[in-house]
């Protein structure tokens, strides 16, 4: 039949497009790894990656085979003259089968998820670095707490400009917190990150740390930490539609080693200390007094 | 099951169609206000083309934007709106007018009309036997409210700040706090409004359906007789009616807390997760009513040009049914990553990979449907042949976002634009082209053309995958979605090939489109005359003219068989109508 023809025609013309374009529009863009993903340089990353992995090739293996299966018949039953089809409605052994192998695997894989999932969030380690940060329309903001270790509660409620962090005044340990417009982490030590967003909800994510959590306003997410394996210089970007600026809202991270880390953490709390004395201390912003403080940690 | 139905089709329906014949109705009621569901059906095609034109348009744009982002738009640009773009160069918000509003138009106005509104009104009387739905006038409600919702949704480009600008899923504070949104106060109103009107639309529809269906069967018209295509919109009509309401309840409130000072979802006084709880216990099932439809519409199709009953019926049925109560327990999957309880996020991967299951059951019948067969590769066998395996592709690469420490890194990714492709796509879509190629001929009487057919196949199919399988790399690569401007970021300046390519496949893919609409319209003058039954079918719409007159039917058809009896052992023809009685001889296996 023509019709034939011209359906092997466009099937084969199809087959050398794909041939053609694919491999040739990928290989100048990357070195590929299997997902052609960023380094990872995260512990829990790296076990994302891992499970990431095991479900790759699980899915590639049913898709193979489903599809091996399913083109071998296409192209074996197809009709031909003299052909007729068989007759039947189905096989309950058969259905009985693919609904209980399915199912087998996938309690399997989410019982491996979610045991990673619970490890990811456990309790972070009392030695963390802590580190609170803000998103805004457009950026970020990280607070730091200061020479006693501790960063200061915040209520989510006293966002303004003069209180960027929403501090609660009457909080000592607030006081010499300070502030920078990059995350600077030290390697190879769990960092305690407490997110919070002054106006909507913006996210934190980090492809090279392969974590994302959502910042939502009127809360402190309090449960993400995570620790470096490698120094480098990476980009926090805002991963929830957030507005017009959405697209550029991004800080730079710094993973450096610890001394590098000792001596910015040294030099900003002396900044700090030098900036308190300079200035006398302003009034409390006037909302605060009245206002009902939440116990939120921090 | 026992026979025991109740039908409606009434005389009146035969002196309806005797009417017809003696003065011809106007214009007006038969094209406009028209209660009939067949032009009711042909409304929403037409309709939803136009809107799908409108859609394709604004996915063109994000395109074009993601692969040049600060480049001047040749030809259209310097004609865009002052809220899109300055100099034909568009505008981060203009970028994020584009997403928001491609993927409404596409959601609310074309997908849903397409399958639910055109092939729903069209088929279900006609494979039920009866004589119109049972509630012809709110059935022609329900289309000039998806008009008017349309109308509503696309008039906020041109209002003053143009449309919203906050995404599909609209999450509050960003949609709910006027200084937040970029002047698209207006907008986002006009999007609430649009989308409670549509889903009104919706809720009219589907209580039609659901009504029809249960109590306008013909006789012998069992439950376990219906065609799959029938079970599917049943099914779809009751998830609609349970999520919509949420949606509409959801925008109601987003737009007094946008207009009247509500705090329903602010920071301080609200809670914005609750937007998010309510719009995915809407868009979870939503996602199952865009593909259910599309499920019963291929089934209905590889059987008749496979020359094969569907293989394992009622596990289908009953795996429809596990898709749509389980659909209803998933949304949280949604949330995994958005501030919500994490041993809830836990849950919520149980009944997200359970719900897998039924979708894995139904693959693997249609690939038993096509074993031992003998096939033919028509047009509409090719796109139902592909939606099998495209839904497969999107299914698989769900389990990825199911995994909850995975979303950790795919949340909000591209991944997640190539996901929802597959099955929007690749799956509704496909499966909407299926249907058209297949049910033309009874809607016009005449065929499409096969040779323009087959090349928007493959040219479709082609192009769609060029499209959306690099997204996948793109999301493992890193690249989140909704930013106007991959290339600020440092990791992303190299995969920038990549959304080149991408969108140039893109560009393909919307041209082959036009090779469609060209066949449908040339087809309607052109096309070879059909016939009642030009591919063999089974069912009871092919024992009627094609197009069919008014009231469907001359009397009542009695059913006497399933849905799928083709290659009956012991016949002579390879396929034994509903309507027919199994002649002597005929082996019919008891199923």
């Amino acid at each position: 039949m023509i019709m034939n023809k011209v359906t092997h025609k466009l099937f084969w013309l199809c087959v050398a497009i794909f041939a053609a374009c694919a491999p040739d529009a990928f290989a100048q863009v990357r070195e590929s790894n299997l997902y052609w993903a960023p380094e990872c340089v995260t512990v829990s990353g790296k076990k994302v990656d891992a499970l990431l992995n095991f479900i790759f090739y699980l899915t590639g293996a049913v898709f193979l085979l489903t599809q091996a299966v399913y083109i071998y018949y296409l192209v074996k039953y197809r009709k031909r003259p003299g052909s007729k089809a068989y007759y039947s409605h189905g096989n309950n052994k058969l259905e009985i089968i693919w609904t209980a192998v399915p199912t087998a695997i996938f309690i399997g894989l989410v019982i491996y998820s979610n045991r990673l999932w619970s490890e990811i969030h456990s309790e972070p380690p009392a030695d963390s670095v802590k580190v609170d940060i803000v998103g805004y329309q457009f950026g970020w903001d990280m607070r730091y707490p200061g020479a006693d270790g501790k960063l200061g509660k915040v209520d989510t409620a006293l966002y303004s400009v003069d209180n960027k962090f929403a501090l609660v005044p009457d909080d000592p340990a607030g006081a010499d917190d300070f502030s920078s417009t990059e995350l600077v982490i030290p390697v190879g030590k769990p960092v305690h990150i407490y997110l919070h967003s002054r106006d909507v909800i913006h996210s934190f994510y980090v492809p090279q740390f392969r974590l994302y959590q959502a910042a939502v306003p009127g809360r402190t997410i309090a449960w993400v930490w995570f620790e470096t394996t490698k120094t480098g210089n990476f980009q926090l970007a805002c991963s929830q539609i957030c507005g017009s600026g959405h697209y550029n809202m991004k800080a730079p991270i710094r993973v450096v080693t610890q001394e590098e880390f000792d001596k910015w953490q040294a030099g900003k709390i002396a900044a700090k200390a030098a900036e308190a004395q300079s200035v006398a201390v302003p009034a409390n912003p006037p909302l605060v007094a009245q206002r009902n403080v939440r116990e939120e940690q921090p | 099951m026992s026979t025991s139905v109740t039908t409606f089709v009434p005389e009146s329906h035969a002196d309806s169609h005797h009417e017809e014949h003696h003065h011809k109705q106007n214009f007006f009621f038969t094209y406009i206000w028209s209660t009939d569901h067949k032009m009711i059906g042909l409304q929403y095609l037409w309709t939803s083309f136009v809107f799908l034109l409108i859609g394709g348009l604004l996915a063109m744009g994000i395109r074009y934007q993601l692969a040049y982002p600060g480049v001047e738009v040749p030809l259209i640009g310097k004609l865009l709106p002052s809220t899109i773009a300055t100099d034909g160069i568009i505008l981060p918000g203009g970028y994020n007018m584009f997403f928001t509003m491609h993927a409404t138009v596409m959601v609310f106005l074309v997908v849903m009309p397409l399958l639910i509104g055109g092939f729903g009104n069209y088929l279900i009387p006609l494979k039920i036997g009866a004589g119109d739905m049972a509630f012809p006038t709110l059935n022609a409600m329900s289309y000039w409210l998806y008009v008017i919702s349309g109308i509503v949704i696309v008039a906020s480009f041109f209002v003053d700040g143009g449309a919203a600008q906050s995404g599909w899923t609209a999450y509050a504070p960003l949609s709910s706090t006027a200084a937040y949104s970029n002047n698209t106060q207006i907008g986002q109103s006009l999007w609430c409004v649009g989308l409670f009107i549509n889903g009104l639309s919706s809720i009219a529809g589907a209580t039609n359906y659901i009504t029809t269906i249960i109590n306008m069967r013909a006789p012998g018209m069992t439950m376990f007789r219906l065609p799959l295509s029938v079970w599917a919109l049943f099914l779809t009509a009751w998830l609609l009616l349970l999520a919509v309401p949420v949606l509409s309840a959801a925008a109601a409130m987003l737009f007094t807390d946008l207009n009247f000072g509500t705090t329903f979802f602010a920071a301080q006084g609200g809670q914005p997760l609750l937007w998010q709880h309510l719009f995915w216990f809407f868009g979870h099932p939503e996602v199952y009513i865009m593909i259910l439809p599309a499920m019963g519409l291929v089934s209905e199709i590889l059987p008749v040009f496979a020359r094969k009953p569907i293989f394992g019926y009622k596990a289908m049925v009953w795996a429809m049914v596990a898709i749509g109560f389980l659909g209803f327990i998933v949304w949280g999957h949604h949330m995994f990553v958005s501030g919500m309880n994490l041993t809830l996020a836990a849950a919520f991967s149980v009944s997200t990979m359970v719900i897998a299951v039924p979708s894995a059951i139904k693959t693997f019948n249609w690939m038993g449907t096509v074993w031992r067969g003998s096939i033919e590769f028509t047009t509409p066998m090719l796109f139902a042949l592909a939606f099998v395996s495209m839904f497969v592709i999107g299914g698989l690469s769900g389990i990825f976002m199911a995994s909850t420490p995975v979303d950790l890194f795919i949340h909000n990714s591209y991944f997640i634009v190539a996901h929802i492709h597959y099955v929007l796509f690749g799956g509704s879509l496909f499966g909407a082209f299926a249907a058209i190629y297949f049910w033309y001929p009874k809607m016009f009487g005449r065929m499409m053309n096969e040779t323009l057919g087959k090349i928007h196949f493959y040219a479709t199919f082609i192009f769609f995958n060029l499209t959306f399988f690099p997204m996948h790399n793109l999301g493992l690569g890193g690249m989140m979605r909704r930013i106007a401007d991959p290339t600020v970021y440092d990791h992303l300046r190299a995969l920038q090939p990549i959304n080149v390519f991408v969108s140039w496949a893109a560009f393909g893919m919307g041209l082959a489109t036009f090779i469609f609409l060209w066949n449908f319209i040339w087809s309607l003058r052109h096309g070879k005359p059909a016939g009642k039954n030009p591919w063999h079918s089974t069912t009871l719409e092919w024992t009627v003219p094609s197009p069919p007159g008014h009231g469907n039917f001359d009397k009542t058809p009695i059913v006497y068989n399933g849905p799928y009896e083709y290659s009956v052992p012991g016949m002579d023809k390879d396929f034994l109508p509903q309507d027919e009685k199994a002649p002597e001889g005929a082996r019919l296996e008891v199923h």
